[in-house]
């Protein structure tokens, strides 16, 4: 197998809060690879650092400090680049037992640095949409403008006819009736669900190695939710583009992913292939995904008319990380043999199969515990 | 699609000249109805010293042709103003209208030259804020700009003229009249430079183009133009730079001629703004009735060309 397209390496992106006086852990520690071809969906509560570890790779985190440490490597046309690269020379990262204590950053001089790393990569190699497509697209530009400037953008296509060409053909791709009418509206004029085809519409035209699906279907109505996972992965089979895919919602990733990481309090707390992560009958799982998968609708669940089984207690805020397990507070697993190990020791995440990695106590990979 | 986004600028232009007409009848009855329920009769100011009785007044009056009634005058003086006479000046005899024209391009110059003037230095100074955030640079000139603009009008053209025509005798007194001389333009920067500085406009200039410059570039759709590789300025131009700056123009052009009125004082600029002063001591009537239209008229001009750009760049406002 070889290197994947994007392999992220021990990233972490904290904010800090003046109400709170402190850092925020968005994203805490957390390594990812995506294999060309896959889709690799992440999935979690509000607050996890999904989103934000989707935004850092993209370089588009705006608050400070952000990203402080980490590597992200981009392998594509045959060249590895590390979009954080030189980061250290412009964070310092004060580390006590293990925790951060303080960073002082040139953010400014590191935003310079990252727009120098990220030319040619955003948009051309990496892609992305958003949640809220209405109000994603330029509310003072048509839609066809927007892509025809994509594709002139990144493609070889630099003249306007041909681009205008090329932008019909993506906006009858992604399913827009009559692409030649809509190539002249205002997203104004367009549905939720119109404009999120539009937005993947612009973000595939610059033909980009990986995509970055943020939330594609929150901000929209639940039955276009449906018909935006449709697409995705009508379009997943017809172009094999290799897709980052973040959502909240586990029957969105269960759907569309090959294989999926769980995140929790900053972490990556499970990570396996979807199959096997999400099978029903799985015996090993952790405990946060166990729950998360409890709070879907089954048929089942609908027929007895039970209560949806919500998680208990609230999303870790970061800013307190527990020195034991993350997840401890909510758990309802804890057994009294491993109780002492889940309040007083971060779990690592070890590989309970090949390739299904677990960060809980309940499953000590061999070798270690 | 170039001639589908014509149709309804032109609708709105056509709409707003509706509005302007409509408007300037009104000024044109207030102002008259206002100088007619003031103290004060022009004829007095005429006659004054000559002959206080009432009995010549009135002869006066009728050898003038003044008709009696409040409503009367009102209607003479719009018969003759839809036909371009805008009567002549009470004080000098001489027709209102080429007058007018003459000093208007006086205030005009002094208007819009000190506009272009704060926008030269409102404009870099909020755009580097709203992109870079408070930094000491742009800091330093924003409290610079607000004190400048909390200094008052008068007291500070009064200071340039002390320094830069008394003590260093750089300018002639009367920059105005100095127009026919060499190099006759840079007098005229004086006034501007003090108008353009000191009337307040700055100050609310550079709040308004930052306050609205960092909402927009803390938009979703500015976020995406960075995800798609795209310049950040190419999105965020039409609604975080053309609409505030036409927005905070048409806001700001009242104020100005409120602040040309004493600079041209000040500056003995032989402008609007001082030929109102005098006709409102002379009680010249048809003066302060020709003065009140055109510079209501500039002022509806400036509200005109906000929102036919309004509505040619915003896709919204021309489907309502």
């Amino acid at each position: 197998m070889d290197a994947p397209l994007l392999a992220i390496e021990n990233l972490r992106t904290y904010f800090y809060s003046r109400a709170k006086r402190a850092f925020i852990r968005s994203v805490d520690g957390v390594s990812l690879g995506v294999t060309r071809g896959e889709t690799l969906g992440i999935v979690g509560e509000s607050g996890s650092g999904k989103s934000v570890t989707a935004l850092s790779a993209a370089g588009l985190v705006t608050a400070g400090p952000g990203v402080i440490s980490g590597r992200i490597h981009l392998n594509s046309n045959g060249a590895s680049r590390n979009l954080l690269d030189g980061l250290e020379k412009y964070a310092r990262v004060t580390e006590q037992d293990g925790r951060v204590v303080a960073v002082e950053k040139d953010e400014r001089g590191w935003r310079r640095r990252s727009e120098t790393l990220m030319a040619g990569v955003r948009g051309k190699e990496i892609a992305m949409i958003f949640q809220n497509p209405r109000s994603a697209l330029n509310p003072y530009s048509t839609i066809g403008k927007q892509l025809v400037e994509t594709i002139r953008l990144h493609t070889n296509l630099k003249r306007e006819s041909e681009a205008r060409e090329r932008a019909i053909h993506w906006l009858d791709r992604v399913r827009i009736d009559s692409p030649r009418l809509r190539f002249d509206n205002f997203p104004f004029g367009m549905s939720g669900g119109m404009c999120q085809r539009a937005m993947i519409a612009m973000a595939l035209s610059a033909e980009p190695s990986l995509l970055i699906a943020d939330e594609p279907t929150t901000g929209l109505d639940a039955t276009i939710q449906s018909r935006i996972v449709d697409l995705l992965a009508e379009l997943k089979a017809e172009t094999g583009i290799t897709t980052l895919l973040i959502s909240h919602d586990i029957s969105v990733i269960q759907r569309l992913s090959d294989r999926i990481a769980v995140m929790y309090g900053g972490t990556v707390v499970e990570t396996g292939r979807a199959a096997e992560v999400l099978a029903p009958e799985a015996k090993v799982r952790h405990p946060y995904t166990a729950a998360l998968l409890a709070s879907i609708p089954s048929a089942e669940t609908i027929r007895r008319k039970s209560y949806l089984q919500a998680i208990e207690g609230e999303v870790l805020d970061t800013i307190e990380v527990p020195r034991g397990c993350r997840f401890y507070g909510r758990c309802n697993r804890v057994t009294e043999a491993i109780r002492e190990n889940c309040a007083g020791l971060e779990p690592p995440l070890g590989e309970v199969a090949p390739g299904h990695k677990v960060r809980c106590w309940l499953y000590p990979s061999p070798g270690k515990a | 699609m170039k001639l589908a986004a014509i149709r309804p600028v032109s609708r709105a232009l056509a709409r707003e000249l509706a509005v302007t007409a409509l408007l300037l009848l009104g000024v044109s009855v207030v102002v008259f109805a206002i100088l007619y329920l003031a103290p004060g009769d022009p004829l007095n100011v005429l006659l004054e010293g000559q002959s206080p009785r009432s009995q010549l007044a009135l002869g006066m009056r009728e050898a003038l042709g003044v008709p009696q009634t409040w409503y009367g005058q009102y209607a003479a003086w719009f018969g003759k103003m839809l036909q371009g006479n805008f009567g002549n000046s009470i004080r000098t005899g001489l027709p209102v209208l080429p007058e007018l024209a003459r000093v208007g391009v006086y205030t005009l110059t002094l208007t819009l030259g000190s506009l272009a003037l704060t926008l030269l230095i409102a404009v870099p100074i909020a755009v580097h804020a709203a992109a870079h955030g408070g930094t000491a640079g742009n800091t330093a000139a924003t409290l610079a700009a607000y004190v400048l603009s909390a200094v008052p009008v008068f007291w500070f053209g009064y200071i340039v003229v002390y320094v830069f025509i008394h003590q260093f005798g750089m300018f002639p007194l009367i920059s105005g009249t100095a127009a026919k001389q060499e190099h006759a333009w840079l007098y005229f920067l004086v006034p501007i430079f003090v108008l353009g500085i000191a009337s307040g406009t700055l100050s609310e200039m550079i709040r308004h183009l930052r306050e609205e410059l960092s909402r927009v570039l803390a938009e979703d759709y500015i976020r995406t133009a960075r995800a798609k590789g795209a310049p950040v300025w190419r999105h965020a131009f039409k609604e975080g730079f053309l609409i505030p700056v036409t927005e905070i123009m048409s806001a700001k052009i009242p104020f100005l001629l409120g602040g040309a009125v004493i600079v041209e004082q000040v500056f003995n600029w032989p402008g609007m703004g001082r030929m109102a002063w005098q006709a409102a001591q002379d009680r010249d009537f048809p003066v302060i009735m020709g003065i009140a239209l055109v510079a209501a008229a500039f002022v509806r001009l400036g509200n005109l060309l906000q929102r036919v750009v309004f509505t040619a760049v915003n896709p919204r406002a021309s489907r309502e």
